[in-house]
């Protein structure tokens, strides 16, 4: 308690810890003879495109997003890693539960981020530059990774610390210096501030977050309402946002896959929707919800085709929704060549109202029960339509907002 | 055409019909209503296709006959400001519609008469009459059930049902339905059922009053016509098959409650501030002798009360969309409601507790 009264207690403390490279980083230490060596992480033995890569090869210019190809006219010698989503969820749910013994407050912000909330935990465990320390040891303890992190009084300003050195950074910002310390930093450097906002503001001569803060809220307030508010607060190291545990309600819940060059039979799409199809059905369920509207799309050469597809009533039947995708490859697809397949479930909701003149058919629900159950017990499509049995073999990807608990624990 | 009225004889009929006219249209003549004058009335109609309403008016000064077309929405607002008893002379010059009232002058664009969509002659199948006040209850005891925008088109609207002396009306969403049921003398013979649109309901509420007085019903077999007094409303039918109400009755042998409606009502206005914004669940809780209301949101906040009940039966524990509670308690206004339960995964059966022909059936939630 004397510390509540000395100068190291900070009314907010806040610590952002992002993991250096993670997958990249992983297979280096699961696989010794990689470390010390340029290596690109891509989504099976097929992947062309960059998930992740190591330092090593960050160092040719290789980045996040890059086509393998491109990678290997900067870095002839860059080795090429099959991504092992399963293993990177396994020890992205160790770290995050291992920085519960730093506080409870813990955010899960991505598959390799967490903020936490540790302003409670100052009579506990110190000073915040202390605990973010013991961030440091937990995350060395749990994984054996490098992590980078920042000490700060709010979400964006810890955010911006840990980017600031990679890999193994440190950096504290007290609160009281945070507004002293963003100053003169650009404002698209704060996380959130893109080029359209930052165009905005560079045209009202405010490039760095001294210049934002210095502007009128107002000025913000009516072009960009409440966001331009938070990033006012922001550019001042006040950024309001609390460290929430609970992640927010699903917006939308998709699962969609890129074709083999050259996929236009229509029974090659059909297996494709069906896998998909059930893919998002047994998400639904797993979290009890139901939705009524679904995007169907199909990427073609000009864009997306397809659309928004309703079912009568609200449902998380992989049938149902099959069948919408049926309709749209009868309504819309006109053979034209595709190279991408999405179905998402638009505002899903909790599966609890029940119908009257329910058309579900029951022996279906049941259907899909067991096959929910034997499926959580001895894998995904342990047991699936049999037209499945043709299904991409590509493996599942692991998203960027994976979380270890809730509607995005999903592979 | 010519015509000099009061503000007020003008400005009756303007209010009817403008609810009709939609307020975008595809179709610019849509947005404007047919004034016609013959001899010694004026008629005003409105349609938007599906929905059309004619008022007569009858006239006690000379006029010049005719027939314009006038933007409703315009002619009604500034009706609508003039003076009360104000005098207004309407008259078409060089095809705009000039309306002088005192020393205002208003020139409105016009759009030929000749263009004004028709409905065709009805030949009715059915020809009725049933007193208004009783229509206008019945609808209104059942309208709120109506579905909106539902991919189910048959369901954005009511059930008309005839059957040998009787005319049932239905409405449902799918989660709860509403069902009226009253005498009434008709033709029919067998069973007829008609499915009036969801604006053919609500337009046809507005142009009935609580008053004396029979209203005309005609039917035919893709249209239904309302003549009440001077308003003809006609409205085309949707055409579809309404989902068979009878079976989704409960079976009302197993659990039977009665409660005091106002009490009951406004605990679940009460309870249901804390319920979740989007699905307003209300857990139920009925034992012996009292039923226990609980809510809680995702805020973590949370609502109990209790209140007595006429109940000897099991406990049982049942979750509702506390909206569909309220609508029909809203509906019924006798003093006692009787709930039948059958489960908590089946629907429940509202009603007063003396028989007035209006049932309620409300699906739960899952708990």
């Amino acid at each position: 308690m004397a510390l509540r009264d000395s100068t190291d207690f900070w009314p907010r403390a806040i610590i952002h810890v992002d993991m250096n490279a993670f997958f990249a980083s992983v297979e280096q230490r699961d696989f010794p003879e990689l470390r010390g060596k340029p290596i690109a992480v891509t989504n099976g033995e097929q992947g062309a495109t960059i998930i992740t890569c190591s330092y090593e090869a960050r160092a040719f210019g290789i980045h996040t997003g890059m086509r393998l190809k491109e990678a290997r006219t900067l870095c002839p010698d860059v080795i090429q890693r099959p991504a092992r989503p399963k293993v990177y969820a396994h020890i992205s749910t160790a770290i995050m539960a291992s920085l519960c013994e730093v506080s409870p407050d813990i955010e899960v912000f991505s598959v390799d981020e967490a903020f936490l909330d540790v302003t409670r935990c100052q009579s506990l465990h110190g000073t915040p530059e202390r605990m973010g320390r013991m961030v440091v040891d937990q995350v060395q303890a749990a994984s054996s990774l490098p992590c980078s992190v920042g000490v700060s009084g709010d979400k964006c300003t810890a955010k911006f610390a840990a980017n600031l050195v990679k890999p193994n950074g440190f950096i504290v910002i007290p609160p009281r210096e945070a507004r002293a310390r963003l100053e003169h930093e650009p404002v698209t450097a704060l996380s959130g501030v893109a080029q359209g906002i930052g165009g905005y503001l560079a045209a009202h001569g405010a490039h760095t977050c001294g210049d934002v803060a210095r502007l009128p809220v107002s000025v913000l307030a009516r072009r960009f309402g409440n966001m331009g508010r938070h990033i006012w607060l922001m550019c001042r190291g006040e950024d309001p946002d609390k460290v929430s545990a609970d992640a927010a309600a699903p917006k939308s819940l998709g699962h969609g896959k890129v074709l083999p060059p050259g996929a236009c039979e229509r029974e090659v799409l059909l297996t494709y929707f069906l896998h998909m199809s059930e893919k998002v059905g047994a998400r639904l369920r797993r979290h009890d919800l139901a939705a009524r509207r679904f995007f169907i799309g199909l990427r073609a050469a000009q864009g997306w085709i397809g659309g928004t597809f309703s079912l009568a009533q609200p449902g998380n039947e992989a049938r149902a929704i099959y069948r919408l995708c049926c309709a749209m490859l009868r309504q819309v697809w006109q053979a034209q060549p595709v190279f991408q397949v999405q179905v998402t479930a638009l505002a899903p909701e909790p599966a609890g109202q029940r119908d009257l003149f329910s058309e579900t058919d029951q022996k279906q629900q049941a259907v899909e029960h067991v096959m929910d159950q034997v499926n959580r017990r001895y894998g995904e499509f342990a047991l699936a339509p049999a037209r499945l049995l043709q299904r991409s073999a590509m493996p599942n990807v692991i998203a960027p907002s994976w979380q270890p608990d809730g509607h995005r624990q999903s592979i | 055409m010519k015509l000099i009225l009061t503000r007020d004889i003008l400005l009756r009929p303007l209010q009817l019909v403008s609810g009709v006219v939609e307020r975008k249209q595809t179709l610019p003549i849509l947005s404007n209503i047919l004034v016609a004058v013959e001899k010694d009335n004026m008629t005003v109609t409105a349609t938007d296709l599906e929905v059309e309403l004619i008022v007569t008016v009858p006239l006690d000064k000379p006029s010049e006959t005719g027939k314009a077309t006038l933007p409703a929405r315009k002619l009604l607002d500034i009706c609508r400001a003039l003076p009360d008893g104000a005098a207004v002379e309407l008259s078409v010059e060089k095809e705009r519609g000039v309306l002088r009232s005192g020393k205002g002058r208003f020139a409105l664009a016009t759009l030929p008469a000749a263009e004004f969509p028709a409905l065709e002659q009805l030949q009715p199948e059915a020809e009725f009459t049933v007193p208004q006040a009783q229509l206008r209850r019945q609808l209104e005891r059942t309208q709120f059930a109506m579905a909106q925008q539902d991919v189910r088109y048959y369901l954005n609207g009511m059930l008309i049902e005839l059957k040998p002396e009787r005319m049932i009306t239905v409405a449902t969403d799918g989660h709860r339905m509403a069902l009226c049921d009253t005498q009434a003398r008709h033709p029919c013979k067998q069973d007829k059922q008609v499915i009036l649109p969801r604006k053919g309901v609500l337009e046809l509420q507005r142009v009935l009053q609580e008053q004396e007085g029979e209203v005309t019903v005609q039917i035919t077999g893709n249209h239904a016509r309302f003549v009440v007094g001077a308003v003809t409303l006609t409205s085309k039918l949707i055409d579809g098959r309404f989902p068979d109400y009878q079976r989704v009755l409960p079976r009302m042998d197993d659990k039977v409650i009665e409660a005091a409606r106002e009490p009951l009502r406004q605990a679940l206005v009460r309870t249901s501030v804390l319920s979740n914004e989007k699905f307003r669940s209300v857990h139920m809780q009925f034992k012996p002798g009292e039923l226990h209301l609980h809510t809680h949101n995702p805020e973590q906040e949370e609502a109990e009360e209790d209140i007595a009940i006429d109940y000897q039966g099991e406990p049982i524990e049942v979750g509702f969309n506390a909206n569909y509670l309220l609508d029909a308690l809203n509906a019924i206004s006798q003093e006692k409601v009787r709930i039948y339960l059958t489960d908590s995964n089946s629907s429940a059966q509202i009603e007063g507790v003396e028989t007035d022909g209006c049932k309620y059936v409300v699906m739960p939630m899952r708990l």
